[in-house]
């Protein structure tokens, strides 16, 4: 198992209860959706899972290690690509990769390698003496991407990983995840893009107000929630079905 | 080398990168300060104030001056970087890392210790150039400045992660460090004040390690030695402990 959740609560010091009770499984080798509307608890549930938040109660363990227990090891599998940007600004883009791997502990020799080998991937090689400073944004974010997989993660947390980036990224982007999903590296995708999940995700599950509220295949989740598409399932969970496109294009006719 | 030092040394680097790339600003900008220190109290005011115990006042006033250079670098390294990267979110890749609160904190103190032992030989060197400066004691010398350069270290830690803008960490220099350090007796003996003044500065924690500096270089100093560095020792190792305590439990790091 990947990623196992159990009875995950988490409330902020503004009183703010972001998750009340999540549970969630996720099996290694596989392609997980995460979908909500914002403010749901998924990047909460995300940063209780990288330890930048601390849950209030419950478990996470990532291939069997416990995230607050044994944070070292569970932190050790995990690749994140978080939504927003946060690179240092102090480094060049190479720098950024280099320094990151080193801090999961990889030997310099790997790094120059793994450095050299995801600045191709990533088309970054022209820009790797830059300051992350200079960057586009399309740039920024396919460096944040090749910084998440830079230490070979068993686990890949990609938090909307494609807001605001350009048709050819997102595409470049599909692929890559899909060919190291392949090679078998577990993938937790939150997005809000439904095509995005519909076609690259196994499962999925829809999370609002904190709680997980349906799990399953897009077809499993349509069946649900008994309309015809993921993104209906979708427009059902947050009550706005009115936006549906097969009531729109009924409405028309 | 083991992961955990690949770890800590990335860490390490990562907080020396950083200041060496603004060098003129984190290392430039101090030996400055420091050289016009020497150039005002030192050459100009100095030539018309006599001995002070004996020791020429320019040679009196420079082991305060190494010691202001060491502390002032290793807090405003401290603070200002983990605030800067705190804000912009760019610690998260740290914090996400599986780097263990120790190696977080000590790569974060040492970036600013070596800040300011490097302003703090420069400052040295410069001087010894103008003037002959003795090491009399080098046995409480380095000890008392490594323990100086260390506390400041941990006070920089202390208020970078407590800080939640830069006018905090500018008030805690401004209004705090500076005072502190400029009424220790960097550039006077504090026997020479009147009452209450001298009683005052001896509840200034800086004017004993002042003091010890003082000791090491020139040979005299005004307070207990043993027990100074006793003092010293016990206030670095309780800031390190609230500091460790506050990275295990991510106060104000994670959310």
């Amino acid at each position: 198992m990947a990623l196992q959740i159990a009875d995950l609560s988490k409330r902020y010091s503004t009183g703010t209860e972001a998750l009340r009770g999540v549970s969630l499984e996720i099996e290694a080798g596989e392609f997980f959706g995460l979908l909500g509307p914002n403010g749901a608890g998924k990047s909460t549930l995300i940063h209780c899972t990288t330890g930048l938040a601390r849950p209030t109660a419950g478990t996470i363990r990532v291939f069997g290690h416990d995230a607050v227990e044994d944070g070292s090891e569970a932190r050790l599998a995990v690749g994140l690509a978080p939504q927003d940007v946060n690179l240092d600004w102090f480094l060049t883009a190479a720098e950024t990769l280099d320094y990151h791997a080193g801090y999961f502990g990889m030997p310099r020799r790997e790094r120059r390698e793994r450095t050299k080998e995801l600045l191709d991937v990533f088309s970054l090689t022209a820009k790797k003496d830059e300051s992350t400073r200079t960057l586009s944004g399309g740039m920024k974010r396919r460096l944040i991407l090749a910084r998440a997989l830079m230490h070979r993660p068993r686990l890949l947390i990609l938090d909307e990983p494609t807001a605001g980036v350009d048709v050819e990224l997102r595409l470049e982007l599909w692929q890559y995840v899909q060919r190291i999903n392949a090679e078998g590296t577990t993938i937790l995708l939150t997005t809000h893009y439904l095509e995005e999940a519909e076609q690259l995700c196994d499962r999925i599950a829809f999370i609002n107000g904190g709680q997980i509220v349906a799990e399953g295949t897009s077809h499993d989740l349509a069946a649900e929630f008994g309309v015809a598409s993921l993104e209906d399932a979708y427009l059902e969970l947050v009550g706005r079905n009115e936006l549906s496109r097969a009531r729109i294009v009924d409405v028309a006719q | 080398m083991s992961a955990t030092q690949i770890r800590f040394f990335s860490l390490l680097r990562r907080e020396l990168n950083r200041f060496f790339k603004i060098k003129r600003q984190t290392l430039g900008a101090p030996l400055l300060e420091t050289f016009l220190y020497i150039s005002v109290f030192g050459a100009a005011l100095g030539s018309r104030i006599d001995k002070l115990h004996g020791i020429d006042y320019v040679v009196f006033i420079v082991p305060g001056l190494i010691l202001m250079a060491w502390a002032i670098n290793a807090f405003s390294n401290n603070s200002s970087s983990i605030l800067q990267q705190n804000f912009q979110r760019a610690i998260d890749d740290q914090l996400s890392s599986p780097a263990s609160a120790l190696e977080l904190l000590l790569a974060f103190s040492f970036g600013g210790f070596l800040r300011g032992m490097i302003v703090a030989i420069l400052t040295f060197s410069a001087a010894s150039v103008l003037v002959d400066i003795p090491v009399e004691h080098a046995l409480v010398l380095l000890p008392a400045l490594f323990l100086v350069g260390f506390f400041f270290a941990q006070l920089g830690v202390l208020i970078g992660v407590r800080a939640e803008q830069f006018d905090d960490v500018s008030f805690a220099q401004t209004f705090v460090l500076q005072p502190l350090i400029f009424l220790g007796g960097v550039f006077y003996s504090a026997t020479l004040l009147p009452e209450p003044f001298e009683t005052i500065t001896q509840f200034n924690p800086v004017y004993y390690m002042i003091g010890l500096v003082r000791y090491g270089f020139l040979g005299y100093s005004e307070a207990d030695v043993g027990l100074s560095l006793a003092f010293l020792s016990l206030a670095t190792f309780a800031l390190f402990a609230v500091n460790y305590r506050l990275f295990a439990t991510g106060y104000k790091l994670r959310a």
